[in-house]
């Protein structure tokens, strides 16, 4: 492959330094490594550097006429800051030299020319500015990843429901905290015929944006399923079947899918390998639904799901989270655990759904303290009325 | 956090982990049982007795390793789990697709 050229803008107003330039470096020009252009002094030099976006470095003299080195290096700048520029002085002119260093000059030479160290420092000069050039090009690849998370996580969070169902008879909220920009949690409020309503939450096997594309399909695939089907061990079957086609990366979801019925306050459930919900009384003790013995979705097809059902009595009311609150982990790596998420509806017996999710995540954040978040945050509270029938 | 070690009954390996498994070694993890697994073993049991912990990130990899084996049919099966780390494969369901065994020697017998 060959190298690039550089181009290399000398500004001096010594008329003899071009000749004797293309004469010293005539193998560098040949060999396509370096080409040059010329100035006499600094404006003409600005004047190109404005006209010719492909000059790569200058080597400027000091002291000239109408515009000086050392202002020329003020101003270069302002055309480009990406541009490396070399200052050539007179011998032992310190004064001058440490100027142009803190104006911004790579390097400096001295009069009369050495060519040899000339071509030492060029060379020197050029690989600084492909690094700084790479590393900028980094940075701007960074950037733009940056701002495509950004504006997936807005996606991601536009998709998950904020507006929640809060009547006489019965109220849901749920909430989610990723760990990163872009999460594997998800949770679903669905209105299902009869007033009869779908209620899901789910945790992807991973973090980061492979999970995020997982968790966008198995939340779409469970939509479609849900609608118009009773029966959420089939719904779950569904869901796993259609993962499994075209699951290569052998990613796989927890997913808890059920629908509550607010006429009786019957939940009928069927679970993919997720935590078991809590179902709270309305004195705040709490037990786990019964498991149905369903596995994650995503790992293998043709599997079967059974439902079960309990019913929420007026009063009482079902939390669903994600490994996120039970595993969230405090500065002496000890779990938040169930026993501290009971302790909490203990305490403080759920009456408000929206209060309870939040006073949730307000003890997992109070508990891991300093411990930055490893997981997903994720909890859904179903509150039936006390007065609701 | 985490250890591997193996040793050899024949043509099964047995792969011993030891401490926990999460999504930040899970990676490390999964190198660790390809590099002990070889070319000629006819069975894998993965004995987990000293397994503190494992995560999602952690049971994709034994999933993986399943499936890898099962497709070159070499048998697969873990054993010697902890209550917890039990606990979590009913809940996830994989007991239903990975055979779980008591101890290396009724998983050895399980393959013969």
């Amino acid at each position: 492959m060959a190298e690039a050229t550089y181009k290399i803008l000398v500004v001096d107003d010594e008329v003899d330094l071009q000749p004797l330039m293309l004469q010293r470096m005539r193998r560098d020009i040949r060999s396509g490594r370096y080409s040059f252009v010329f100035a006499h002094n600094g404006i003409e030099a600005l004047e190109m550097l404005n006209e010719d976006d492909s000059i790569d470095m200058v080597l400027s003299d000091i002291n000239m006429p109408q515009m000086d080195g050392l202002t020329l290096l003020e101003q270069i700048p302002t055309v480009d800051p990406n541009i490396k520029s070399v200052i050539v002085s007179a011998y032992g002119d310190m004064k001058n030299i440490r100027t142009a260093m803190n104006r911004g000059a790579f390097d400096f030479v001295t009069k009369p020319l050495d060519f040899a160290d000339l071509r030492i420092t060029i060379e020197r000069t050029l690989a600084h500015l492909t690094e700084w050039r790479a590393a900028l090009a980094s940075r701007d690849q960074l950037v733009s990843l940056q701002r495509e998370l950004d504006v997936a996580s807005k996606m991601q969070k536009s998709i998950l429901p904020t507006r929640f169902p809060k009547r006489d008879d019965y109220e849901v909220f749920a909430h989610m905290e990723p760990a990163r920009n872009v999460g594997g949690d998800f949770y679903d409020i669905i209105q299902l015929d009869g007033g009869r309503l779908g209620l899901c939450i789910a945790d992807v096997s991973d973090k980061g944006v492979p999970a995020a594309l997982f968790m966008m399909s198995s939340r779409t695939l469970l939509k479609g399923a849900s609608i118009g089907c009773d029966n959420p061990g089939d719904v779950l079957r569904e869901v796993n079947d259609l993962l499994r086609e075209t699951n290569d990366t052998e990613m796989f979801v927890t997913l808890l899918y059920g629908i509550f019925d607010p006429a009786t306050g019957d939940f009928t459930y069927a679970n993919g390998g997720h935590n078991e919900p809590l179902l709270v009384n309305p004195d705040g003790g709490s037990s786990l639904i019964p498991r149905t013995g369903g596995i994650i979705l995503g790992v293998m097809a043709g599997m079967e799901f059974a439902d079960n059902t309990v019913n929420i009595a007026p009063g009482e009311t079902l939390f669903l989270y994600t490994d996120g609150v039970s595993e969230a982990m405090n500065v002496t790596a000890e779990e938040f655990g169930m026993e501290r998420l009971a302790t909490i509806f203990a305490n403080t017996p759920p009456s408000d759904a929206e209060e309870t999710t939040m006073s949730v995540f307000k003890a997992v954040h109070a508990f891991a303290g300093e411990t930055p978040q490893s997981d997903d945050i994720t909890c859904l509270t179903l509150h039936r009325s006390e007065a609701g029938n | 956090m985490m250890e591997v070690t193996s040793e050899r009954r024949g043509t099964t390996v047995i792969i011993n982990t030891a401490g926990r498994v999460d999504g930040s070694n899970a990676s490390d993890f999964q190198d660790a049982l390809e590099a002990n697994i070889g070319a000629d073993d006819t069975a894998v049991i993965l004995n987990l007795a000293a397994l503190d912990y494992i995560s999602s990130a952690g049971l994709r990899i034994i999933l993986l390793s399943a499936k890898n084996l099962r497709q070159r049919d070499v048998g697969f099966s873990i054993c010697s789990l902890s209550s917890s780390v039990h606990e979590l494969f009913i809940i996830s369901g994989f007991d239903q697709i990975i055979a779980i065994h008591s101890s290396p020697e009724t998983a050895l017998a399980a393959q013969s």
